[in-house]
């Protein structure tokens, strides 16, 4: 979809994703959706015994779909309890894809108590929406957003795993935290409790941003670095994921793996611009 | 290692090692040592090491804090010692060689796990704080949060102090950028500073960006006081309390 840069270039936002059940694994209990015409990228990593990691991603997804798409959707009480008076300064389609992960939790959670089946499962969530040249993310879990600009990866969110919060209070360094054991302990994650804290972050965004939203299959397989070269060498979005996949899956694919790429092309016919085409573009 | 057993009427509650963080004693429950009493002050007291000497210190509880029977501000504790609290009396152990469940993070001796869990509330903060009792350098504990501040020592800006509270910071001629670079040529990224767990790094945008003089190679964890120049301008990072 098209939107427009502040300074006025009009810039297309193309995009693809790839999800694979990995080399060890014999389903796969990732989900995702994007969502061309609002501009949303929707990622979940469900967990728990049986098919029901399965179960708590897709419905960690198509929450977030029905609410985000359906105008009408949250605008009442809907039984999910927001946390706090939050005089923030979000925008308001931060708030609402926050609110949406709050259903999104409240959902999950609820479904687990009436089953006694599906008790224990839960998801991750991490979700982006461009309105405008402005980046909503909303995330619980780790599952990641990234951005590549200039040629540096940026990490948007924050993982909400054990070892990520001991880095965070200095116990361990990344590297520790990268060959900890203890890598799949999450400290948050949907459908555990009826209320979760979810992470908002904003990010203005530029033309010839790229945005990776991935699960921790590609992140504990494939370095930051390697991620990085991969983006900036495949410019098709759909390649891109596809070739990320491929790397895990070369590394042992220890896990599922999803990944979703979204450019900002660069559309303006302004001056210079000419200058700026990529060579290696595939309209 | 010495520890501190938290006792209630000669029940033992709970025990926790003194490390090179000071154990934090309240009834918030984000203390190492909480204690759900209303005699007791939200944050109440500490202790700690200085050298090799233990001590407590009174946090101008309302109840205030007693060693032995001692009303104090600040002591030295010494092993066999009582800090009382309310109904509730701490013992300090200082001779006991703990066993840790973390030796210092490099593998934990918890067994493999393979499948994604969740931790609950309560085995969650008892796991954090057998860990926290061992951290000694973060720039996040809470408590006594630092700000992340540029300073501008020089070049042409919109403001001369620029706190980090984002994720990523752009420093540029963008209109979307945090530090704004005014002038001809400027880029419209410069660089970027983001915020990962373990503290803020600084990135290249069109320009390659030195710290305390150098060059960055690519991402640089930035430490406090460093000199941070790029496009000509000119910032000490600092964390200002």
């Amino acid at each position: 979809m098209l939107t427009k840069s502040l300074e006025g270039d009009v810039v297309q936002i193309v995009s693809g994703g790839v999800t694979d059940v990995g080399r060890v694994r014999t389903n796969n209990e990732d989900s995702f959706r994007i969502l061309e015409p609002l501009n949303l990228f929707i990622l979940s990593d469900g967990m728990g015994g049986e098919a029901h990691g399965e179960v708590a991603s897709a419905m960690a997804v198509e929450t977030i779909v029905k609410y985000c798409s359906d105008p009408d959707e949250g605008t009442d009480e809907t039984g999910v309890t927001l946390h706090g008076a939050e005089s923030d300064h979000w925008a308001p389609e931060t708030k609402r894809l926050r609110n949406a992960v709050y259903q999104a939790n409240f959902n999950i959670y609820q479904s687990a108590q009436k089953h006694p089946e599906q008790r224990g499962m839960g998801a991750t969530l991490t979700v982006g929406w461009i309105n405008g040249t402005k980046l909503s993310i909303a995330h619980v879990g780790d599952s990641r957003a990234y951005l590549l600009r200039t040629g540096g990866l940026q990490q948007l969110t924050n993982d909400h795993s054990l070892v990520a919060e001991q880095v965070r209070r200095g116990i361990l360094t990344p590297q520790q935290a990268e060959e900890s054991e203890m890598q799949s302990v999450l400290l948050r994650a949907l459908g555990a409790h009826p209320e979760v804290d979810v992470d908002t972050e904003e990010v203005d965004l530029m033309p010839r941003d790229v945005l990776l939203f991935c699960s921790d299959g590609l992140t504990r397989m494939v370095t930051e670095p390697e991620i990085a070269g991969s983006l900036q060498a495949e410019t098709v979005p759909m390649a891109a994921a596809q070739k990320l996949v491929d790397l895990a899956n070369d590394r042992g694919g220890l896990d599922n793996i999803t990944v979703i790429v979204a450019r900002l092309e660069d559309e303006s016919k302004g001056w210079f611009s000419w200058l700026r085409r990529d060579p290696g573009k595939k309209a | 290692m010495a520890k501190l057993s938290l006792m209630f009427e000669n029940k033992l509650m709970k025990e926790v090692p003194i490390g090179a963080r000071p154990v934090t004693i309240g009834r918030s429950p984000d203390n190492d040592l909480a204690v759900d009493n209303l005699a007791v002050s939200n944050h109440h007291a500490r202790v700690y090491y200085e050298g090799s000497r233990l001590v407590v210190e009174d946090l101008d509880s309302l109840n205030g804090t007693f060693v032995n029977d001692l009303r104090v501000e600040r002591a030295t504790l010494h092993d066999g010692d009582s800090i009382w609290i309310g109904k509730h009396h701490i013992k300090v152990d200082a001779t006991a060689d703990t066993a840790l469940p973390f030796d210092s993070g490099r593998k934990a001796a918890a067994p493999k796990i393979n499948e994604t869990m969740v931790l609950d509330t309560k085995v969650r903060r008892d796991m954090l704080q057998q860990a926290a009792a061992l951290g000694e350098r973060s720039q996040f504990s809470p408590g006594r949060l630092k700000m992340p501040t540029l300073v501008v020592l020089s070049g042409r800006v919109d403001q001369k102090e620029y706190v980090l509270t984002n994720k990523l910071t752009v420093i540029g001629k963008s209109p979307m950028a945090t530090v704004r670079l005014r002038g001809w040529f400027k880029p419209k990224v410069a660089a970027q500073i983001n915020q990962r767990d373990d503290g803020y790094y600084l990135g290249t945008g069109s320009k390659i960006p030195s710290v305390n003089g150098a060059p960055i190679q690519g991402p640089v964890r930035l430490n406090d006081g460093d000199l941070i120049e790029v496009s000509g301008i000119r910032m000490n990072f600092i964390f200002r309390e």
